[in-house]
């Protein structure tokens, strides 16, 4: 079952595109396909969220516009647009289509190969640091 | 028949890992009481899409944000730090970053050196062979002859590669005519018994779903309990038990039924961490001592120290890949280590060059941020400014002891069986913030250096207390510490403490591989004393 009234969800919607509008090569909330299944997802692996969020939500009347609500929000009551933003960011950078964009493969299985260890010895990195010799203060010194 | 261990460890992180598997390898019976649970690595999201959402919940470090039943609540209305831990088999250690540090010879004579604090009961040669030991038992990664520490036994794995967030940071380092060095890490670059090769998922610091990373879970616990240790899980203990003579002989402890229980034991070994092991001796010793158990000094629970952390973030142009693990640092530098007094404040702190990790994590440096700045267009091109094209110098700084500074029980709040909650009291101190200014000011030319082509710094981060020491500390004299050079209480001669609460100073490093080494120097200690401890008993 849904967790978001149809008029919870057409709110969210319309907040969310405000805040994650289609700009820089990257789409809007909504044309990511972030305000249905993978808000869900988002609610179902942090449920606690759910009630702030759905107050939030209820608070914004359908003819307020958007970027009077989020204004009217970031004013008066930043914690309820906090919780709009984290789910709407949270689904939106778990949609696959925007990894893509960005190139994100999330935290990827990438063991490193044996070329890669021990770079900075071949091209003298590390050189300087082990021409200029020990820094340490040794206590027996004094 | 009573069942009476020889020897009773309170709590399964770090230090009651080491103290187990010893132990039991050396014959001795031993029964661990542990308020949390096993973790297995399929219950860590680091291999899934959701890794950063349930970072901010289920997997964050401050107990008070989990909110789970196994965790004690810590008030922290009184404190600049937040403290952060997690309790379960391998305690902390199953959401540590494993930067694997020795500290310095320079730390253990902080008072001869610097005037002020104090010098440990023991020097950096006496702790060099247990730290070798432990860079074996953990499985370091690492590359041998950083001139930031005198000569010094190879780590048994090679370093992992630096990548290339190491590699600018190391460009500007050397630009700079500064100290790095790739850092030494309890993560396996190879396969080492038992444990993968590190995948470089990055996620650390919210559990290694590869096994790979050294947790005590995977490196101490099967060893300890093939050797015969019995581990009792989701048992919280609420006081440890004395005798007329003053002698330990055991402990209270609670079921998830909420039962209660009395393990006996001849001795008693705390490993509860540095807020964790205060809470319970000033909870312990059933109303016979005001002050708690091994309290003749009044320091149990002061000088309580967790390393402030402020932060350097550098933007680029290039592509950085900066969500490549593992999470914790890639290069390290100690070029402001030492003291100089000539900037106005003593001792210093070691930098660590990290990854970023994923766009979501990114969001939360917005906190605060105008709605302008934080959304609309500007969350894309903030997002693609710091994401795959940033790292961070971090600074681990040294705070001195303050007996002010402490950890105490909470008049009204308490954990889920209803045993008072610790509350922290502590605030940074004038030297502490000298220090982060400067080491601030330099990771800015650090960063120019390497060519970011902007920066942000987080003068101190709240969420940073990781590492948790000095609220029982160590030393020669009953009127000034708590414990001696062993960890053996002053006052109660067969009560030990081996976590981090023993440490005279915090140094300006992680601290894990010194409480291992001490745990391991304190355990063998008492295995070579038994039979002479038995028979006094
Ligand atoms: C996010 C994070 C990152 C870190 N990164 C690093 C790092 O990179 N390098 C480093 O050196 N250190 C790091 N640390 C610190 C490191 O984890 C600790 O220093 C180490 O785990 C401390 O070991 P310990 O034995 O003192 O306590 P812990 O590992 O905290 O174990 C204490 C155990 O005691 C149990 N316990 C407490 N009270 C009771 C009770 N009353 N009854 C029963 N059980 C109880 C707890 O549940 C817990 O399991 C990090 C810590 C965190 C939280
Ligand atoms: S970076 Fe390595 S140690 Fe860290 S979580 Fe990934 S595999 Fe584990």
């Amino acid at each position: 079952m849904s967790p978001l009234t149809d008029d919870q969800r057409r709110t969210l919607a319309r907040i969310g595109d405000e805040l994650i509008p289609a700009a820089l090569g990257m789409p809007s909330f909504t044309e990511a396909g972030a305000a249905d299944a993978m808000t869900d997802h988002v609610l179902s692996l942090r449920p606690e969220l759910l009630s702030d969020l759905q107050q939030a939500l209820d608070g914004i009347a359908a003819d307020e516009a958007p970027a009077a609500a989020t204004a009217r929000l970031n004013r008066d009551d930043p914690e309820a647009l906090g919780v709009i933003g984290l789910v709407a960011s949270s689904a939106y950078y778990l949609m696959p289509g925007v990894r893509a964009i960005m190139g994100y493969r999330g935290q990827e299985h990438r063991p490193a190969g044996e070329e890669e260890e021990h770079d900075y010895l071949r091209d003298d990195l590390l050189q300087p640091v082990i021409d200029r010799g020990p820094i340490y203060r040794d206590p027996g010194a004094g | 028949m009573a069942d009476i261990a020889e020897v009773l460890i309170i709590g399964a992180g770090a230090s009651g890992a080491v103290a187990a598997k010893h132990l039991s390898e050396a014959g001795v019976s031993v029964v661990c009481l542990e308020q949390g649970r096993e973790v297995s690595a399929d219950e860590f999201y680091g291999d899934k899409p959701e890794w950063e959402l349930m970072s901010q919940r289920l997997w964050h470090p401050n107990p008070n944000v989990r909110g789970l039943p196994t965790d004690y609540p810590i008030d922290t209305s009184e404190s600049d730090v937040n403290p952060l831990m997690f309790a379960g088999v391998g305690g902390s250690t199953l959401i540590y970053a494993a930067h694997w540090q020795r500290f310095m010879p320079s730390d253990f004579r902080v008072r001869t050196l610097d005037g002020v604090a104090d010098d440990w009961p023991f020097t950096y040669q006496d702790l060099e062979p247990f730290y070798d030991f432990m860079d074996v038992e953990m499985g370091v990664s690492g590359l041998a002859g950083d001139p930031a520490y005198p000569p010094m036994t190879p780590p048994p794995l090679p370093p992992l590669p630096i990548g290339r967030i190491g590699r600018l940071a190391a460009k500007g380092m050397n630009d700079l005519g500064w100290h790095w060095w790739p850092a030494p890490q309890a993560i396996p670059s190879r396969a080492y018994r038992g444990r993968s090769q590190c995948a470089r998922r990055g996620t650390c610091m919210q559990g290694c779903p590869e096994q790979a990373k050294a947790s005590t879970d995977l490196t101490h616990w099967p060893d300890a309990i093939a050797s015969g240790a019995r581990l009792v899980t989701g048992a919280r203990v609420r006081d440890i038990t004395v005798n007329a003579a003053g002698l330990a002989t055991g402990a209270v402890w609670i079921d998830r039924d909420g039962v209660e229980h009395h393990q006996q034991a001849e001795k008693v070994i705390v490993c509860a961490n540095g807020v964790g092991t205060p809470r319970l001796l000033m909870l312990s010793g059933g109303g016979q001592f005001a002050s708690g158990l091994a309290n003749s000094s009044g320091l149990v629970g002061r000088n309580l120290m967790m390393h402030p952390y402020a932060a350097t973030v550098g933007y680029f142009d290039e592509p950085l890949d900066s969500w490549l693990g593992p999470a914790g640092q890639a290069i390290h530098s100690m070029q402001f280590y030492e003291t100089d007094k000539s900037r106005g404040f003593v001792r210093g702190a070691k930098w660590n060059a990290m990854p970023t990790g994923g766009p979501l994590g990114m969001r939360s440096a917005y906190g605060g941020a105008p709605l302008e700045e934080a959304w609309g267009e500007n969350l894309h091109r903030s997002t693609q400014k710091r994401f795959g094209h940033s790292f961070e110098w971090g600074i681990i700084a040294e705070d001195l002891p303050d007996p002010e500074n402490r950890v105490v029980l909470d008049d009204t709040l308490t954990d889920s069986d209803g045993i008072p909650s610790p509350k922290i009291i502590y605030r940074n101190s004038e030297n502490t913030e000298k220090l982060i200014a400067f080491h601030l000011a330099r990771q800015k030319e650090a960063m120019e250096a390497c060519g970011a082509t902007s920066i942000s710094t987080t003068t101190l981060m709240r969420d940073c207390g990781w590492h948790l020491m000095g609220t029982c500390r160590m030393g020669n004299d009953p009127e000034t510490s708590v414990l001696d050079q062993w960890g053996t209480s002053h006052d109660v001669p067969n009560l030990h403490v081996l976590d981090g609460s023993t440490f005279v100073t915090s140094s300006g490093f992680n601290p894990t591989a010194t409480i291992c080494a001490i745990a391991l120097r304190s355990v063998l200690h008492m295995i070579e004393t038994r039979a002479e401890q038995r028979t006094a008993s």
